[in-house]
């Protein structure tokens, strides 16, 4: 956390909520991300054809999958990993009619992975409902060497690539889907700040 | 009066030994950027019509003494990292844009030194300085050594950021940047305005970048326009970028009360926009000019002037801009020359 000042590339997550004058719906979830769509489904749903792509996640505090299983009985199809999310998303984007809308829960870089294949195909990340749920870990791109390493829950990280610390900061590319990561000892070599774990 | 017969290339570098140097005209057309003791974020954005003979002002893009030094600079950076142009796929029309604009600014305000023939699409360039003689045809990318606005990019000093306009926003989504004020277009790349400039502390809260963007949808083709911004830089490195933090940071923390009148730089940025033709896209040009506390102190106003703007910085600004190492040792190194007398508003030499 930057102190003084908000740093405006640092997505805005909110709750998931169906949104009118849709010509049909696409909800994209994993992990924890599966209570966001229960919320959502215990609104009343659009009339329009809802499609719900999800997965469990090892690294989830609960499963979901068969919850809303019992709940939402058309249009679901069940993944066994993000991946796999991520592949039938692809596979059926072709099909999706202008004015599709689209949700998508779950960690931040499981949402910047599904806005990503949603780039592809013209749709904007305004136009997608986003909910962040779960963990709060980073994606750190390193500026220096460019690796992005992700599940990173602490202030101070070594990168994966280079080794160096980096300081991660809150400036976000919605196109990387990741945190800046820079060199936290450049001016003084070896002075390194204690690494806390404030994404957890 | 036409400059171009008077400039002098001077061979020197940006890193390293940095042999960099200004002469005395350099100094005086340095664009000093303090009017006022205080300073603070504004919109600051005027026309960018040609200014008083001899000045930066004068021609849409500047040629200076550097010319060659910085465009050799800049050929080691992308050399190094490519990653510092990038051209999103959908920006080629505006690659041609840029090809147009740096072409014919060029040799209409520098005949000596830039000849452009067009027929039709046939295109014919030179660059004397550096040795360039290229035909090629407008619009086919395969005529040219390289993507068009790399080509144009490598041929002109300063930085340029090219923004695709949709949704009533602008998206950095082009750029060749090697010369930054540490900020990083591999990062920032396809960022829409208000994301690129989020780590600005103040503007914000001033509302600064909503007004600028509002003013910048509306920006009219032929009138293009330009505001100064500024920071400091420890060396004359042109290259500060995040990229290359871990080479350049060690020497923020280098300046003593020695050396800081050599070592710290006023690095002024002349920012100037237009709007392009074809691909209603809009170039943004960061052309930054380098003096040292030692160049600017040729002039007692600019002494005085420089030693009060950073006595009342705003502490969010000075640690945004990076001077919190040596902002101290510049203040103490100029208060012998501030007598305290009152300085009247402006920001010429003299």
């Amino acid at each position: 956390m930057e102190r003084g000042y908000w740093i405006r590339s640092k997505p805005l997550y909110d709750s998931l909520v169906w949104k009118q004058h849709a010509t049909g719906h696409v909800v994209i979830a994993e992990g924890d991300g599966g209570i966001a769509v229960l919320k959502l489904f215990q609104q009343m749903c659009p009339r329009e054809p809802i499609k719900l792509l999800f997965a469990d996640d090892a690294s989830a505090s609960k499963k979901y999958a068969d919850i809303i299983t019992k709940l939402v009985p058309e249009g679901l199809q069940v993944c066994e990993s993000g991946e796999a999310v991520l592949a039938a998303l692809r596979e059926q984007l072709p099909d999706c009619l202008m004015g599709t809308q689209f949700y998508v829960a779950g960690s931040e870089a499981f949402i910047w992975a599904v806005l990503d294949e949603l780039k592809v195909f013209g749709v904007q990340d305004r136009n997608v409902e986003k909910e962040l749920s779960g963990t709060l870990a980073r994606s750190v791109y390193c500026v220096h060497c460019k690796t992005t390493d992700k599940n990173v829950h602490h202030s101070i990280h070594q990168c994966s690539g280079c080794g160096r610390h980096l300081f991660v900061r809150d400036h976000f590319s919605r196109r990387l889907g990741a945190y800046m990561g820079v060199m936290v000892d450049a001016e003084e070599p070896g002075n390194i700040p204690a690494a806390e774990e404030i994404y957890p | 009066m036409n400059m171009a017969k008077t400039i002098a290339f001077k061979q020197e570098t940006f890193r390293d030994d940095y042999s960099y140097s200004n002469s005395a005209e350099a100094i005086r057309r340095f664009p000093f950027p303090f009017a006022e003791d205080e300073y603070m974020y504004s919109v600051n954005i005027e026309q960018h019509t040609p200014g008083a003979p001899g000045s930066v002002f004068e021609h849409a893009i500047d040629i200076d003494e550097h010319y060659l030094a910085e465009c050799e600079d800049r050929r080691i950076t992308l050399e190094n990292d490519p990653g510092r142009y990038i051209a999103l796929p959908h920006m080629m029309d505006a690659q041609w844009d840029m090809v147009e604009l740096v072409m014919e600014s060029l040799s209409r305000d520098y005949p000596d030194l830039f000849e452009l023939t067009r027929d039709g699409d046939n295109w014919h360039w030179v660059n004397k300085p550096l040795g360039i003689d290229q035909k090629f045809v407008f619009g086919d990318e395969s005529t040219l050594p390289m993507e068009p606005f790399e080509y144009v990019g490598r041929q002109v000093q300063g930085d340029w950021v090219v923004m695709d306009q949709r949704d009533d926003d602008l998206f950095a989504d082009m750029g060749i940047i090697t010369s930054q004020a540490d900020w990083s277009l591999a990062f920032d790349a396809g960022m829409s305005f208000k994301e690129w400039h989020g780590p600005v502390p103040q503007a914000n809260e001033l509302g600064i970048f909503d007004r600028a963007l509002k003013y910048l949808l509306h920006l009219q083709y032929g009138s293009p326009v330009r505001r100064l911004n500024w920071t400091m830089t420890v060396n004359p490195r042109l290259d500060t970028s995040p990229e290359e933090y871990p080479l350049w940071g060690p020497d923020n923390v280098s300046v003593t009360a020695d050396n800081v009148g050599q070592k710290v730089h006023l690095r002024v940025e002349l920012q100037a926009l237009f709007r392009l033709p074809r691909s209603n896209a809009m170039a943004f040009s960061i052309r930054g000019y380098l003096a040292s506390i030692d160049d600017l102190k040729t002039y007692p106003r600019w002494a005085k002037r420089l030693r009060r703007v950073l006595t009342n910085l705003h502490p969010d600004l000075s640690e945004y801009k990076g001077l919190d190492n040596y902002r101290q040792l510049v203040i103490d190194y100029l208060a012998p020359m501030d007598d305290g007398a009152e300085l009247e508003l402006g920001t010429h030499p003299e």
